[in-house]
């Protein structure tokens, strides 16, 4: 059953809604800037990510 | 098509579906369905006694519907075989008969209401497929007025009319009083090249099938006109032009612009069509007795349950139409061995283009299998089974089908058809134990790949991993339009997206990668029908696994690049230069301090996997 879910563009850091389905395997592009790095967004990081602190800041 | 139906070596199976294809290049089987046709056709000398005195008529769909037929009918003159075919769901019924006139007076006595049909196993070496194509459906969108003006027809309809085995022998008339028309217009590309109406590509037949329509009609009635409305001609193949250049000559006229109004006159049941003419800039009306629409083309997926993608496992590019093994070099080949594509099933194309098509097809086929063996390239998988755990994911992940399944009570274990291999290597980067091993493109070679581009000035370089038929193309497409991308990318070729283990990615990582790029073909372009939806979900599970760790996943990048997107392929690589500013050399230094406390595949431990697979 697809649901929507949070995803994170892991180019330019623009977060939006979309549907997902955990048995569907689709194509994922940023609304905002194209790429296909579209991750869904985890709940909670488990760890602080490591050394970099100049990414851009979340845009949606 | 008589030629083929006296072949001694050729059998023809019509009225039939196939409902499933297993097996390999050379070995397979087809399970194909006859439907009853309720008439023995080797006995049927198609008297039409049958058809006489059948007290059915239904439109017949092989006139368009500008005809009826019987219930029981010759599907068209030349129909191979020659024979009747009783169409049961407008018969008035056989169980119990309750009409059977057409059995009463067949001499041959070969009316059959019985006939159940077949399923035959068939063993073949290898598969055409040629299911062709079928015309854009003007209902939809009520193009023209389609629907409610009885005047506007198809040009599949106006082939019908003007045939002299047509409805009317030939004569062209218009449906309403059946009076031949006079003016007559033409509206091109209906339903293509739209991104809202119908197909967004070209239908490559319509713009020379109008050109022949108008010239038939100048030839058997001087005094008709015509006119085409149109977007731009596109009259591109031998003597196309000439033809084209004919058309006017002999009269028509070619308005450069799309109706944007049509009318009927209720009285005369004319047509009035308003039409911008871009080339003058002036609002033209014409009044009109008929309208033509020159529909376009869609492919043709089989009338069955399934389509015949869904048997033959094949993938398509995002048109609908079928995916050739490489457009240039293997044009008539689909990317499973042994299985190859004529006419409009892979793109629209006319007569001419689907005879040379079929022909190469047949070649082909006739190669291989005149061949006797097959011969494969040398980048197949390999299974050492001392390793295999027998968990299945090869076999699940095949696109294939090439590697048969594990049984772990009967301790078989999987083995891989070579002959069938496509060499994607995703069995490989899925094995949880490393039991299969790629020819080529092993896992020594990529690595020593990885380990060589990183070996000096790490932090300047975005590793890519690049897959042969369309990213790698891509990339091939930058260079040769002369397109920037910077110096700082780093190729790794690898069949498929779907080759690219976990394990090169984190040795990469290991190794001081500040950048990792996976990169393969688009979702409808796969060379490996689905391969690459492992390869994104393998990339998501490391984009976790590397959040869980501590690393920043955006480290990570992912995108599908077609053999066609030269410029996307140099705007990733320039945006992904930008991002490598944003990795520092403690950021790389915490990965790889992080990573030396994990194995090869973090999360994929001996218990892990042990875990994993219980
Ligand atoms: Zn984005």
């Amino acid at each position: 059953m697809a649901e929507m879910k949070r995803f994170e563009c892991l180019r330019c850091d623009h977060r939006y809604m979309a549907e997902y389905d955990r048995k569907v395997t689709v194509e994922r592009t940023c609304p905002s800037c194209g790429s296909n790095s579209v991750k869904l967004e985890s709940k909670k990081p488990a760890k602080k990510p490591a050394g970099n602190t100049n990414t851009a800041s979340a845009k949606g | 098509m008589m030629d083929v139906g006296r072949h001694p070596k050729i059998k023809t199976l019509v009225n039939s579906e196939v409902e499933e294809v297993s097996g390999f290049v050379g070995n397979f089987r087809a399970r194909i369905r006859r439907n009853p046709r309720y008439v023995v056709a080797e006995d049927c000398t198609a008297c039409d006694e049958c058809a006489r005195v059948c007290p059915v008529a239904v439109p017949d769909e092989y006139q368009q519907g500008f005809s009826s037929r019987k219930a029981i009918y010759l599907p068209f003159p030349q129909a191979v075989p020659s024979a009747y075919i009783l169409d049961m769901e407008n018969c008035l019924g056989s169980e119990p008969i309750a009409c059977g006139r057409c059995a009463e007076v067949c001499e041959k006595k070969c009316i059959d209401f019985d006939d159940q049909g077949e399923v035959l196993e068939v063993p073949v070496g290898s598969i055409v497929v040629a299911t062709g194509m079928k015309v854009y459906d003007p209902r939809m969108n009520d193009e023209y007025g389609y629907t409610r003006f009885d005047n506007v027809i198809t040009s599949m309809e106006f082939e019908r009319l003007i045939c002299a085995g047509g409805p009317s022998a030939g004569h062209l008339v218009r449906p309403t009083d059946r009076r031949t028309p006079k003016r007559i217009g033409f509206v091109q590309c209906v339903g293509s090249r739209s991104a809202t109406r119908g197909v967004p590509y070209c239908s490559n037949i319509c713009c020379m099938n109008t050109v022949k329509q108008t010239l038939q009609i100048h030839e058997h009635y001087q005094d008709a006109s015509t006119t085409v409305f149109y977007m731009d001609i596109r009259a591109f193949g031998k003597g196309f032009e000439d033809l084209y250049r004919r058309s006017r000559d002999n009269g028509t006229r070619y308005v450069r612009g799309l109706p944007g109004n049509v009318e009927e006159d209720p009285e005369t049941r004319d047509l009035v069509v308003t039409v911008e003419n871009t080339t003058t800039g002036k609002l033209e009306q014409h009044r009109l007795d008929m309208l033509v629409l020159a529909v376009g083309l869609e492919p043709h997926k089989g009338n069955g349950k399934k389509t015949v993608d869904e048997i033959l496992n094949l993938s398509h590019t995002s048109d609908g139409f079928v995916l050739e093994a490489h457009p240039k070099l293997k044009p008539v080949d689909a990317p499973t061995r042994g299985i190859f594509f004529a006419g409009c099933v892979e793109a629209p194309k006319d007569v001419k283009d689907s005879v040379t098509q079929a022909s190469a097809a047949a070649a082909r086929a006739l190669n291989l299998l005149g061949a006797g063996k097959v011969q494969v390239e040398a980048i197949t998988a390999m299974l050492d089974t001392e390793q295999c755990i027998m968990c299945g994911v090869c076999t699940r992940v095949c696109p294939v089908n090439a590697i048969t399944a594990s049984n772990k009570k009967q301790k078989q274990f999987p083995s891989i058809i070579e002959a069938a291999c496509a060499g994607c290597g995703t069995c490989a980067a899925e094995c949880p134990t490393d039991t299969i091993a790629m020819r080529h493109f092993s896992d020594a070679q990529i690595l020593a790949q990885v380990e060589a581009i990183l070996a000096e000035d790490r932090m300047s370089k975005i590793l890519t991993f690049a897959c042969n038929w369309c990213s790698y193309a891509g990339g091939d497409m930058a260079g040769t339009s002369r397109l920037q991308y910077p110096p700082s990318v780093r190729l790794i070729r690898t069949m498929c997206s779907g080759r690219v283990d976990e394990k090169f990615i984190w040795h990469a990582f290991r190794l001081g990668a500040p950048l990792v790029l996976v990169s393969g073909c688009h979702f409808s372009d796969c060379h490996y029908i689905d391969a690459v939806t492992w390869t994104q979900k393998r990339v998501e599970k490391v984009w976790s696994r590397m959040e869980k760790l501590g690393i920043r996943p955006g480290r990570l990048q992912l995108e599908w690049i077609s053999a066609a997107e030269g410029q996307k392929f140099a705007r990733v690589m320039r945006e992904l230069h930008e991002h490598l500013h944003r990795v520092t050399p403690a950021e790389v230094e915490e990965t790889i301090r992080i990573l030396e406390k994990q194995p090869p595949v973090p999360g994929r431990s001996k218990t892990a996997v042990a875990a994993a697979t219980a």
